[in-house]
C-alpha cells in the first residue's frame, strides 16, 4: 500500500456489471426485517457479492461494516481461501449502499457467523465455475484440475496452467448464488486459521487511513450542533417542542458564520472554519423551556420497578412455587446493573452533501441501509437517491451517535446548499449517545438440604430500544414516543439445568435514551446467573466450578469450563479463602461462564466464554484491582485466531472497566457525565494480565467473537471479590466506596441525589455599604480645564525616550485595562466592574477627538498625579493615580512621549454606570482629599538601591497595590499592615504578597523573580486571571527591574524557608499518596480532567506542571480563583512556554465543579478548612462576566 | 485555506519539517490548523479538553495535546505529527513496532499512543513495562488494545536501541 491516503473502496456496482472480462456472483436482494428494519427491495433487484475481472482484481462485498474489530481482514481471508487467490488480491467493500448488499445492521456478533456465509459460498461457487472454464480451455476434466494462487492447473503438475484473469478475457460470467455449494475441507485451509495481520493497521499507524472524521470534499463547510437541555432524553411530549428563541445576534461578532439553522429543537451552525463553528455553538444564546424531571436514577432499581412494563414469560418448567416453598434455605437475590456508555474515543462525525434531487452521506454508521431510510424520511427524498458511503470511525461497540450526526449534517447541508461536515463535541457524544441500559435482575429461589438448587425464578427488567435517530425527534418528523423493544431477554435463560425454573422478561420503554451495548442485556443477565450459582455453591459448601459442572450439560461448555479452570490453576475451595497478600490486601479468584445467546428470542449462541478472574482487594480502602484474567473461548472454526485473541483482549479490558468503574450519572433532568472525568474508563496501570485459551474446534462453524468474552466478566470479578473477602457484590461498578460499605455490612452507597437547579443571586454588597457611609458630601469645586494643544509631532520625542516610555507603559499595564479584548491597543472602552458600578477605560491613543491627542504634558501629568482629566473632570480611582503619582517626572515624560507616538485610534469612551453617590464625579475631589497622597516616591536610605528601585516600580507605575491591597468601604487602598495584604479585582482574588500569604511555601526573592519573569514558579504555580497579562507586559522590562521588584516584594514575606524544595516534595508526595480517583465524584474528575497535566506522576507534556499542593489558590480562604480557572481555563497564558489550560465551563456542571474544588481542597490543602457554599460560589462565578 | 480572519497576524509554524505561514487568530486550536489547514489527519479530535490524548503531537520534541494548544503557543515551534514521524513505506521504529504488534483495533487512539510513546522513549529509552503503563496512563483506549500497545512500546524500545547501533 503506497497510496498516500488509504480509503474505503467505493466501486459503482452498476458500472462494474456492465464491464466485459468479468465474473460476478449475485443473489436476489432480500428484505431485511431485523432489529432495525428497512423497506423491501424493488422487484428483481440483485445483490452483488463477488466480482472478478480479467486483470486479476477480486472485489468482495459485505453489508456489514468493520467497527474496528478486523472483519475486513477476516472476510478477505474467507474469500481468498474459498476462491484460492492470494490474500492480498482481495479487496473488501463494506457497507456502501451503492455497492454492497443490505445485510442489516452490524450487530449481534453476526458478521462472521451469519453475514459472511453468502460471501463464502459465492467464492466457492466462483472457483468451481472458473475451474470449469479452465477445463474447457485446457481440454482436461475439471476433477483433474486444482487452483493455486488464482492459477488453474492440473493436479498432476506440469507446465499447463491458466489464470483466472485469462479465463475471464472477453467473458461476462454472471452466476446466481447457489444454495448448496461445497466448501473447502478444513484440512485444505491455508488462509483461514492463519494469524493474519490486519490490512488496515499500517495505514492507521502512519496517519494515512481515512476515517469518516478525515473526509473532506470540495466546498465543504463546518457544522456544529447545539443540543437541547434535556441531554440524553428522547421521549416525552416536550421533545422537539422546547425551543423558545435563538438569539442570533449573540454570535454576530464571530467571523465566518454562514448560517444558523433551527428546526423544532434542532439547532445547527454552519461556518467557514471548524473553530468558528465551534465557538459560535458555544456562544449562541438559546432560550429553552424548562425540562421535566427524570425519575430518580440514583435509585436504578426503584426506577426500573416503577417503569411500566409487560411481563413476558420465556420459560416455565417444573413447579417453581412449590420447589421454593420446600427449599431448605430460601435465597432471594437482587442484582442491579447501572447505565453505562459506549464511550467511543472519537465523538461522532459525518459529512453530507444534499442537493434537491439526492444526497451523499459519508458516515461511520453501523447500519448503512437503515440510516439511508432515516435520511430519506428526514429530508423527504426517495431512498434510491441517497448514497451512504461508510467510513471507519472510532470503535462503537453498539449504537453511538454515528447515525445522529449523519442526520445533523444532512439538515445543515440542505440548509446551506453545500457539503457540511459535522463533528459532535465530546460533551454531546457522552450526553446523547444511546446508553447501555440499566437492568434489574431479581431471583427468587433457594437451595435444598442436599445442596442442589431448589428453584430459580428469574425476572429481568431492561429499558432500551433502537434509539430513533435524534434529528427525526428534534425536528418533530417522528413523534417522540418510545416503542418497547423485546431486548431484555438475551441470555435470560441460565445455562444450568435447574429443575424448577421460570424466566420472565419485563419489557419496558426506555427511561433515558438507550440502545444496544456490547453483550446487550446478556452481560447483566449473566452477571445475575453466574453470581447466583456462585452463591448456591457457597451455600452448599461446594467448590464453585464443581457446582457448575454438576448442573452444566452442554459438552462444549463443560470442556471449556474444565480447560479454563485447569489453565488458570483454579484452587479448589468450599468457602471464601480470604488469602492475605500483604497487610490489608487480600486475594481472590472467581469463575464465571456464559454462552452469549442473542437475537430475537429464543435466539442463538455466539462463541462460548469462561473467565477466571484474580483480584486483590484492599479491605481498608475498598480498592479492587483485577490482576489477571484467564479467559477461554470456543469460537468454532477460527478464521483469524489473531483477530479473535484481539477481540478477547478488548472484551476483557472493556468489560473489566465496566465492572469496576463505569456508571452514568444524571442530574434531575439530564445526563450529567459529559467528559472522561465524570465517566472514567480503565487506564493502562489498571489493565490486568490476560491469558487467552482458544479451544480448537476447526470442524465446527465459525462463531461470532465480538462480544462473548465480555459476558462472564462482572460475575467472575464479583465472585473473586467474594473469594477474597467473603463479601458479595451485587451492584456494579465495584467502586471502593461500595466495597467498603459491603465490608462494613452496609447497603451500597448511592450517589447523592441531584439537586434542583438553584439560582443564586448575589448582590453587590459593596455598593450598599458605601452608599450608607456616604461621601462626607464635600462639594469641592470642579478643577479647571487645561487648554487643548495640537497633537505633538511624534518625531519630536527621541527614540530612546519612546522606548523607555514603552517599558513604563508595560510596567503600568496601561494596555491591559485600556484595550478591549481583540481591539486596538490602548484605545480604551474596556468595562471595569467595581463594587460601585461600571466604569470604562479611556482612549490613551493620541486621537484628537476621542483620545489624548489634545492633552499637553501638563494635562497628562495632572491626570497621572491627581486623577483629573484635561477638561477638569475627576477620574475614578479605578485609574490608579494614587500610585502613579509616585512616578518621577522623567518617567512620566517618557510615558507621555510613548503614548503620544502611538497611532491614533478614534474610539469614544462609553459613559460610566456608577451607583449614587459615586455617579457624581465632583465628589471624587473629596475622595482625593481623603486618600490621595501626592508626591514622588522617596527612597529609604536604610535599604539597598535595588530594594528602593523595586519599591519605586511596585508602588509607583507598577501599582501592584491597586489589586493586591484591600480597599476600604470607599474603594481606597488600606494602609499600614494591610498594604499588599491581598485584595479583589474583577472577581479574582489578588493574593496577599505579605506574610499573610496563604501559599504553603513562603514567597522568596528567587521565586518572585521567576514568577514575574516567566509567569511560573515551581513552588507556587502559574500566573492566571488578571495576573497573566501583567506578566505578559512585564516581559518588556529589563531583568534588573524584575529583580528589583522581587527584592522589594520579598521584604514583605515572612522568613524564608530553609529548604523549600524538600518541603515542596513533601507536600506533593503527601497529596499524591492520598489521591482517591474512584471514591468520589471529585476524585474521578481530578483523575480524568486534571491529572494528565497536574499530577506529579503524569505524562511529560509540553509546558509546566503546576502542582496543586503548592498552589496559593488551593490554600486560599476563598475558592473563587480556583473555580474561575476551572471554568474558564487560562485563555491567554502569561508566557508561551507555560502551555495552555482549557476551560471546563461547557464540560462540567456546577455540582461537578464544586465536587472537583472540594476534592482538590481536601487532597492538596488537607490542613486548610473545607470551603463552604461551593455550589453557590460556582453558580455565581459561572454567571460573572469578568473583564479579564 | 478558507475564512482566515483578515486582521489576524501571521503565525509561522514548522510542521514535519516544512515551514508554514498562517494568517489565523492566536487562539485557534492547533489541532484544527493541523487537520483542516495542513490536511494532516494523524492527530484526532477526541475530547477538546486534553483528557484523552488522541490529538497528541510533538512540539519541540515534547508531547503536546493539540486540542488545547493555541496556535499562539505553537508559533515558531517545531511540530511533528504522526505523518512526520514516518510513512507507510518508511515507518518510524515506534510505528513499525505498533504495526508488528498489531496494536490497534479501531485505531482512533493510535495517533496519541504512538506519539506519546515516541516522546516517552526519547526520555526513557529502556523502560520497564510498569513505566510504560504509567507513561500512557492518560492516553485512553476504549477498544481494549492496551496489552498490544504495551508490547509495541517495549518492542519500539528495542527497535530504537537497535537503530542506534552498537555504539550506544
Amino acid at each position: 500500500m503506497s497510496a498516500p491516503h488509504v480509503s474505503e473502496p467505493k466501486p459503482d456496482r452498476d458500472a462494474l456489471l456492465t464491464r466485459t472480462g468479468t465474473l460476478a456472483v449475485l443473489r436476489p436482494s432480500q428484505h431485511v426485517r431485523g432489529l432495525v428494519p428497512t423497506p423491501p427491495p424493488r422487484e428483481g433487484a440483485l445483490d452483488l457479492f463477488l466480482f472478478l475481472d480479467d486483470e486479476g482484481a477480486v472485489l468482495a462485498f459485505n453489508g456489514h461494516v468493520d467497527l474496528g474489530t478486523g472483519i475486513r481482514t477476516a472476510l478477505a481471508q474467507i474469500v481468498a481461501e474459498e476462491l484460492d487467490v492470494p490474500f492480498a488480491a482481495v479487496t473488501m467493500v463494506l457497507g456502501h449502499t451503492q455497492a454492497t448488499p443490505n445485510q442489516g445492521a452490524t450487530i449481534a456478533s453476526d458478521s462472521i457467523q451469519v453475514s459472511a456465509t453468502p460471501l463464502r459460498r459465492a467464492a466457492a461457487q466462483a472457483r468451481r465455475h472458473l475451474v470449469g472454464l479452465a477445463a474447457e480451455a485446457l481440454g482436461l476434466p475439471a476433477e483433474d484440475l486444482t487452483v493455486t494462487e488464482g492459477v488453474v492447473h492440473p493436479r498432476a503438475g506440469g507446465n499447463a496452467g491458466i489464470t483466472y484473469g485469462a479465463l475471464l478475457a472477453g467473458r461476462r460470467e454472471r452466476l446466481l448464488l447457489a444454495d448448496e455449494v461445497a466448501l473447502k475441507p478444513v484440512a485444505e485451509h491455508r488462509v483461514i486459521g492463519r494469524r493474519m495481520p490486519r490490512v488496515d493497521i499500517p495505514a492507521k499507524a502512519t496517519g494515512s487511513f481515512v476515517y469518516v472524521h478525515d473526509v473532506r470534499v470540495p466546498g465543504m463547510l463546518h457544522g456544529r450542533v447545539v443540543r437541547p437541555p434535556y441531554a440524553g432524553v428522547d421521549a416525552g411530549d416536550f421533545i422537539g417542542k422546547s425551543l423558545i428563541r435563538v438569539e442570533e445576534a449573540s454570535i454576530a461578532h464571530i467571523p465566518g458564520v454562514v448560517a444558523v439553522v433551527t428546526h423544532g429543537d434542532f439547532i445547527g451552525i454552519v461556518a467557514e472554519r471548524e473553530e468558528q463553528a465551534a465557538e459560535a455553538a458555544r456562544r449562541l444564546v438559546v432560550h429553552w423551556k424548562p425540562t421535566p424531571p427524570l425519575p430518580d436514577l440514583t435509585d436504578v432499581a426503584g426506577a426500573l420497578r416503577a417503569n411500566p412494563s409487560d411481563a413476558r414469560t420465556l420459560l416455565d418448567k417444573g413447579d417453581v412455587e412449590a420447589a421454593r416453598a420446600g427449599a431448605a434455605v430460601k435465597m432471594d437475590r437482587v442484582y442491579v446493573w447501572p447505565y453505562q456508555m459506549h464511550a467511543s474515543i472519537g465523538p461522532s462525525c459525518a459529512v453530507a452533501d444534499v442537493g434537491p434531487d439526492g444526497a451523499v452521506i459519508w458516515s461511520g454508521t453501523q447500519n448503512p441501509y437503515p440510516l439511508r431510510a432515516d435520511i430519506a424520511l428526514l429530508l423527504g427524498l426517495r431512498e434510491e437517491t441517497i448514497e451512504i458511503i461508510r467510513h471507519e470511525a472510532a470503535g462503537c461497540y453498539g449504537r453511538n451517535c454515528a447515525d445522529d450526526v449523519a442526520a445533523d449534517a444532512a439538515l445543515l447541508s440542505r440548509a446551506v446548499g453545500r457539503p457540511v461536515r459535522v463533528q459532535l463535541t465530546r460533551e454531546q457524544e457522552h450526553a446523547w449517545e444511546p446508553k447501555g441500559a440499566a437492568q434489574l435482575m431479581e431471583i427468587k429461589g433457594g437451595i435444598n438440604a442436599d445442596g442442589t438448587p431448589a428453584a430459580y425464578d428469574f425476572s429481568t427488567r431492561y429499558p432500551s430500544n433502537a434509539a430513533t435517530t435524534l434529528a427525526l425527534l428534534l425536528t418533530g418528523r417522528v413523534p417522540a414516543v418510545n416503542p418497547v423493544f423485546e431486548m431484555g431477554d438475551r441470555t435470560a435463560i441460565p445455562p444450568y439445568a435447574y429443575d424448577h425454573m421460570r424466566v420472565v422478561a419485563h419489557d419496558m420503554a426506555p427511561i433515558v435514551r438507550a440502545a444496544w451495548l456490547r453483550g446487550v442485556s446478556a452481560l447483566p443477565n449473566s452477571f445475575a446467573h453466574e453470581s447466583y450459582v456462585d452463591e448456591l455453591a457457597a451455600e452448599a459448601g461446594v467448590d464453585p466450578v464443581d457446582y457448575r459442572l454438576r448442573h452444566l450439560h452442554d459438552p462444549r461448555a463443560v470442556d471449556l469450563v474444565k480447560e479454563v479452570a485447569a489453565r488458570a490453576g483454579w484452587a479448589h475451595r468450599t468457602e471464601p479463602r480470604r488469602e492475605v497478600v500483604d497487610g490489608d490486601v487480600v486475594r481472590g479468584q472467581g469463575f464465571a461462564y456464559a454462552l452469549y445467546v442473542h437475537s430475537k428470542f429464543p435466539g442463538y449462541g455466539a462463541a462460548w466464554s469462561a473467565w477466571v478472574a484474580e483480584v486483590e482487594v484492599n479491605t481498608t480502602t475498598g480498592d479492587v484491582a483485577v490482576k489477571r484474567v484467564v479467559v477461554g473461548q470456543d469460537s468454532g472454526l477460527m478464521i483469524n485466531p489473531a483477530g479473535i485473541e484481539h477481540q478477547i483482549h478488548g472484551n476483557v479490558i472493556q468489560s473489566t472497566s465496566r465492572a469496576l468503574k463505569e456508571e452514568v450519572s444524571f442530574t434531575d433532568t439530564a445526563v450529567a457525565s459529559r467528559e472522561w472525568g465524570a465517566y472514567p474508563i480503565l487506564t493502562f496501570p489498571e489493565v490486568p494480565v490476560i491469558n487467552v485459551v482458544l479451544m480448537p474446534r476447526p470442524d465446527d462453524p465459525p462463531l461470532g467473537s465480538g462480544e462473548s468474552a465480555s459476558v462472564p466478566s462482572a460475575a467472575a470479578i464479583a465472585n473473586a471479590i467474594f473469594d477474597a473477602t467473603g463479601v458479595r457484590m451485587r451492584e456494579p461498578p465495584f467502586t471502593p466506596d461500595k466495597v467498603r460499605a459491603a465490608l462494613a455490612g452496609e447497603a451500597p452507597p448511592r450517589p447523592p441525589k441531584p439537586e434542583k437547579a438553584k439560582r443564586n443571586w448575589f448582590t453587590l454588597a459593596g455598593a450598599a455599604l458605601a452608599g450608607a457611609l456616604g461621601m462626607a458630601a464635600v462639594a469641592l469645586p470642579m478643577r479647571g480645564t487645561i487648554a487643548p494643544i495640537t497633537p505633538p509631532d511624534p518625531t519630536s520625542f527621541s527614540a530612546d525616550m519612546i522606548a523607555r516610555g514603552r517599558q513604563l507603559a508595560a510596567l503600568g499595564d496601561c494596555a491591559v485595562c485600556h484595550t478591549v479584548p481583540g481591539g486596538a491597543e490602548n484605545a480604551g472602552g474596556r468595562a471595569m466592574e467595581t463594587p460601585f458600578g461600571t466604569v470604562y477605560s479611556t482612549n490613551l491613543t493620541p486621537d484628537p477627538e476621542t483620545g489624548i491627542g489634545r492633552w499637553s504634558y501638563a494635562a497628562f501629568e495632572r491626570a497621572m498625579r491627581e486623577g483629573i482629566s484635561r477638561d477638569g473632570r475627576h477620574l475614578y480611582p479605578a485609574f490608579p493615580y494614587t500610585a502613579f503619582t509616585k512616578a518621577t517626572d522623567t518617567d512620566l515624560q517618557a510615558l507621555y512621549a510613548y503614548l503620544m507616538s502611538q497611532p491614533p485610534v478614534s474610539a469614544p469612551t462609553p459613559d460610566a454606570h456608577m451607583a449614587f453617590p459615586f455617579n457624581i464625579r465632583p465628589l471624587m475631589a473629596g475622595w482625593n482629599a481623603l486618600f490621595l497622597k501626592p508626591g514622588q516616591m522617596e527612597a529609604d536610605p536604610a535599604r539597598s538601591p535595588q530594594w528602593n528601585r523595586g519599591q519605586y516600580l511596585v508602588e509607583g507605575l507598577g501599582h501592584c497595590g491597586a489589586c493586591h491591597t484591600p480597599r476600604n468601604a470607599l474603594g481606597a487602598e488600606k494602609a499600614g499592615a494591610a498594604h499588599l495584604a491581598g485584595g479583589w479585582v474583577d472577581g479574582w482574588e489578588a493574593p496577599a504578597l505579605t506574610s499573610l500569604s496563604s501559599a504553603p511555601i513562603p514567597w522568596s526573592e528567587a521565586e518572585l523573580y521567576s514568577y514575574l519573569r516567566t509567569g511560573f514558579s515551581r513552588f507556587h504555580g502559574t500566573a492566571a486571571g488578571p495576573m497573566a497579562p501583567v506578566v505578559q507586559e512585564l516581559a518588556h522590562l529589563p531583568d534588573a527591574d524584575i529583580r528589583a521588584m522581587a527584592t522589594y516584594l520579598a521584604s514583605f514575606s515572612g522568613p524564608a524557608m530553609a529548604d523549600p524544595a524538600i518541603k515542596a516534595a513533601e507536600l506533593n508526595a503527601r497529596a499524591e499518596s492520598t489521591l482517591r480517583p474512584l471514591d468520589t465524584l471529585g476524585g474521578k474528575l481530578y483523575e480524568g480532567a486534571c491529572a494528565a497535566c497536574h499530577s506529579q506522576n503524569g505524562p511529560t507534556l509540553f509546558g509546566v506542571r503546576p502542582s496543586l499542593a503548592l498552589n496559593t489558590n488551593v490554600h486560599a480562604a476563598r475558592s473563587d480563583n480556583l473555580i474561575r480557572v476551572i471554568l474558564d481555563g487560562i485563555p491567554s497564558p502569561a508566557a508561551r512556554d507555560l502551555g495552555d489550560m482549557p476551560a471546563f465551563r461547557d464540560s462540567l456542571d456546577d455540582g461537578q465543579v464544586a465536587a472537583l474544588a472540594r476534592y482538590i481542597r481536601s487532597t492538596f490543602a488537607p490542613d486548610a478548612p473545607a470551603w463552604e457554599g461551593l455550589d453557590g460560589t460556582v453558580a455565581r462565578l459561572r454567571g460573572m462576566k469578568g473583564t479579564h | 485555506m478558507t475564512g482566515t480572519a483578515p486582521s489576524a497576524p501571521t503565525v509561522m509554524l514548522t510542521v514535519n519539517g516544512t515551514a508554514h505561514s498562517l494568517a489565523l487568530p492566536g487562539d485557534t486550536p492547533l489541532l484544527y490548523v493541523l487537520r483542516n489547514d495542513l490536511g494532516l489527519n494523524g492527530p484526532k479530535f477526541g475530547c477538546g479538553l486534553g483528557e484523552c490524548g488522541a490529538c497528541t503531537v510533538l512540539m519541540d520534541g515534547m508531547a503536546t495535546r493539540a486540542c488545547v494548544t493555541r496556535l499562539a503557543t505553537a508559533a515558531g515551534r517545531d511540530i511533528v505529527t504522526l505523518e512526520g514521524l514516518g510513512t507507510l513505506d518508511a515507518p518510524h521504529p515506534v510505528q513499525a513496532a505498533f504495526i508488528a504488534e498489531q496494536a490497534a483495533q479501531c485505531g482512533y487512539c493510535l495517533n496519541g499512543m504512538i506519539m506519546g510513546t515516541a516522546a516517552f522513549l526519547a526520555r526513557n529509552p529502556t523502560p520497564t513495562e510498569a513505566e510504560a503503563r504509567a507513561a500512557l496512563r492518560h492516553h485512553l483506549c476504549r477498544c481494549g488494545t492496551h496489552l498490544e500497545i504495551l508490547r509495541a512500546v517495549m518492542r519500539a524500545a528495542d527497535l530504537l536501541k537497535a537503530a542506534e547501533g552498537p555504539s550506544a
